[in-house]
């Protein structure tokens, strides 16, 4: 066979079967290597033996993983090949401390067990993402629902209120309950804003860009297009109100600010948006005690009074305790004591893996979610149809800064908030949302290399 | 296990975990600087290689076509032109505003657009009721407009005249 023959046959080959799918099989079987080591290692520290319950905690969700990537290969061969290799490692790694978590509560004679419903959850949101990529293979068929996904977004927050199923946890309403079953809608709600927000904003953009008197350099828009600004400031207060809390109500309004940014370029928006939310925030505080008293927490952590007082710091107390003692490359998966931190296996599954991981082991599984966050932003900015470039955006976007939001609490320099930290933190809410988003961007970013094919 | 072993152990896993992150790297990195150039000798040596590459991204040696007007052919605009100098998307759809309006019953209030990527012309159906064709095929993904392609949406036609 001549040299020729060889090099032209290789774009062809190419073709065939895209690079992003073969780099993502390799990927994952490494992601799945990753999980085998952290389960093994917690079962050696904490039980000194090895044994085959780990496969439990390891092969749902492998082969949940494969049969998304399956599903990928079949109806979306060039999508993105990190996204699902990403998500998967954060999953893994959140059952693995969560498994561990379950082996203390064991060793203490406790019977509170998260580890096999978040094992099954997993597979649950994995086969939802890979639903999401069979049916909807183009992104444009959510832009003719916009307003529907709007209400639907308002109904779910609403419904955390509601008289019968409504259930406050913590002091914050965010969830509602039938019997057993217990599931946070905020988390779906925060999709459905997106694909309202892009819909919205790509039929709006022109008169919410350019219409307006130029004043100190800034471009103020005029009063009509401030409308939707004010309303969205209102609602968002009013999530805040409802649910009290913070975290929630900042995660919409960022969102929000964002898009708006993007399909405008309008400074101005996010520069008002901020003073009013930070008002908003700091009224708030004062006017519920609830609020008023994680902003005193977070102030003042250490003073005697808010250690003890119930409901205070003395969660995020221990959880700096935890990843002060991890130090900079941890305990080690199984030998530090995150068991010591209320709700370690979900609100602060992030300070129990900073105390075993240590301050290495957070900043890689930062940069993970930093290049999940890129990856999307990758899609935004390759799409060539301006509402999948702003729903791939706005969920980029989300993922980002409800990760900022969590660590931030978890790390002490935000006040602490009720939201789950994406894929890691036990709740089957927060994984159908993330993974749904994951489906999401991987549909978009199968569409956006479509474009020039003659 | 002794102490040494658990030490290296932990040390292991965090070193595994920045390995995979670093690995990813050389992915992003074609992202940040580009695709590879084949260099010139390479290009020499492999002539099929480039001409076969040019095919495919539907680059035309025999001259660019830079349209300049849109002309309706049939339909109950027929004869009319629309000018695309200074424009970057044109929404053709049922609705007054689009930039161009077919008043047909078979178009969608948003039908297609037309967007100009660097020099070309790409025409991209909206998921319309009853779609758009490009000389008589149905289009589904976003396509190149050339020279001397009809395009038609329900019963009006029209091409890229430079």
């Amino acid at each position: 066979m001549s040299n020729v023959s060889l090099t032209s046959a290789i774009p062809l080959l190419l073709k065939a079967v895209p690079r992003s799918r073969n780099f993502e099989a390799v990927l994952l079987f490494w992601v799945a290597g990753i999980h085998a080591f952290a389960l093994s290692q917690i079962q050696l520290a904490v039980n000194q033996v090895m044994s085959w319950d780990m496969l439990l905690y390891w092969a749902p969700p492998t082969v949940s993983a494969w049969i998304l990537h399956y599903v990928l290969r079949k109806y979306a061969l060039n999508a993105d090949g990190l996204l699902l290799p990403l998500a998967f490692l954060l999953n893994g790694l959140g059952i693995a401390m969560i498994y561990r978590l379950d082996l203390a509560e064991i060793t203490r004679g406790g019977t509170d067990l998260f580890a096999e419903r978040q094992v099954w959850l997993s597979c649950f949101a994995m086969l939802i993402a890979a639903v999401v990529v069979r049916l909807i293979p183009n992104p444009l068929t959510l832009r003719r629902f916009p307003y529907l996904a709007g209400a639907g977004a308002v109904i779910l927050l609403m419904l955390p209120a509601a008289p019968v199923i409504g259930r406050t946890v913590n002091g914050a309403t965010l969830w509602v309950g039938i019997g057993e079953l217990s599931f946070q809608p905020g988390e779906i709600a925060k999709i459905l804003l997106a694909i309202f927000f892009a819909g919205y904003l790509v039929s709006r953009k022109g008169p919410l860009s350019e219409i307006g008197s130029r004043v100190l350099g800034m471009k103020i828009p005029g009063a009509k297009d401030l409308g939707p600004v004010l309303l969205f400031w209102v609602a968002s207060i009013g999530v805040l109100v409802i649910q009290r809390d913070l975290g929630t109500s900042i995660l919409y309004f960022g969102l929000f600010l964002v898009m708006i940014y993007t399909a405008t370029g309008r400074a101005f928006y996010v520069g008002i948006g901020m003073v009013m939310m930070i008002t908003g925030a700091l009224v708030a505080s004062r006017l519920f005690e609830y609020v008023g008293s994680r902003f005193e927490s977070w102030l003042n952590p250490l003073s005697q009074e808010n250690y003890t007082a119930a409901g205070g710091s003395y969660q995020l107390v221990q959880g700096l305790f935890g990843m002060a003692h991890g130090d900079v490359i941890g305990s080690g998966l199984g030998s530090g004591f995150p068991q010591l931190i209320p709700l370690a296996e979900s609100d602060f599954i992030f300070a129990a893996l900073g105390e075993e991981l240590g301050l290495a082991g957070v900043f890689a599984i930062l940069a993970v979610y930093l290049l999940i966050v890129y990856r999307g932003l990758r899609v935004a900015n390759t799409h060539q149809d301006e509402f999948s470039k702003l729903l791939a955006l706005g969920l980029a976007f989300v993922i980002g800064l409800q990760v900022f939001i969590v660590c931030g609490g978890v790390m002490g320099l935000l006040p602490l908030t009720g939201l789950t930290t994406p894929f890691l933190a036990a709740g089957g809410s927060s994984l159908l949302a993330n993974w749904s988003i994951i489906g999401l961007l991987l549909i978009m970013s199968d569409s956006s290399l479509k474009r020039v094919s003659a | 296990m002794s102490e040494l072993a658990l030490f290296l152990v932990r040390i292991g896993f965090v070193a595994v975990l920045w390995v995979f992150i670093l690995s990813l790297l050389s992915v992003i990195r074609a992202d940040l600087y580009g695709r590879r150039v084949i260099s010139r000798i390479a290009r020499q040596n492999a002539p099929q290689l480039t001409a076969g590459s040019a095919a495919s991204l539907g680059i035309d040696d025999s001259g660019v076509f830079e349209p300049t007007q849109i002309a309706v052919l049939t339909g109950r605009t027929a004869g009319t032109n629309i000018s695309l100098e200074g424009k970057k998307e044109v929404l053709i759809g049922r609705a007054p505003s689009s930039d161009m309006v077919i008043s047909d019953e078979f178009a969608s209030s948003m039908h297609a657009k037309l967007v100009l990527v660097g020099q070309d012309w790409v025409l991209q159906d909206l998921n319309s009721t009853n779609g758009t064709h490009l000389d008589g095929k149905k289009i589904t993904t976003p396509v190149t407009i050339k020279a001397g392609m009809t395009i038609r949406i329900g019963t009006t036609t029209f091409e890229l005249r430079s």
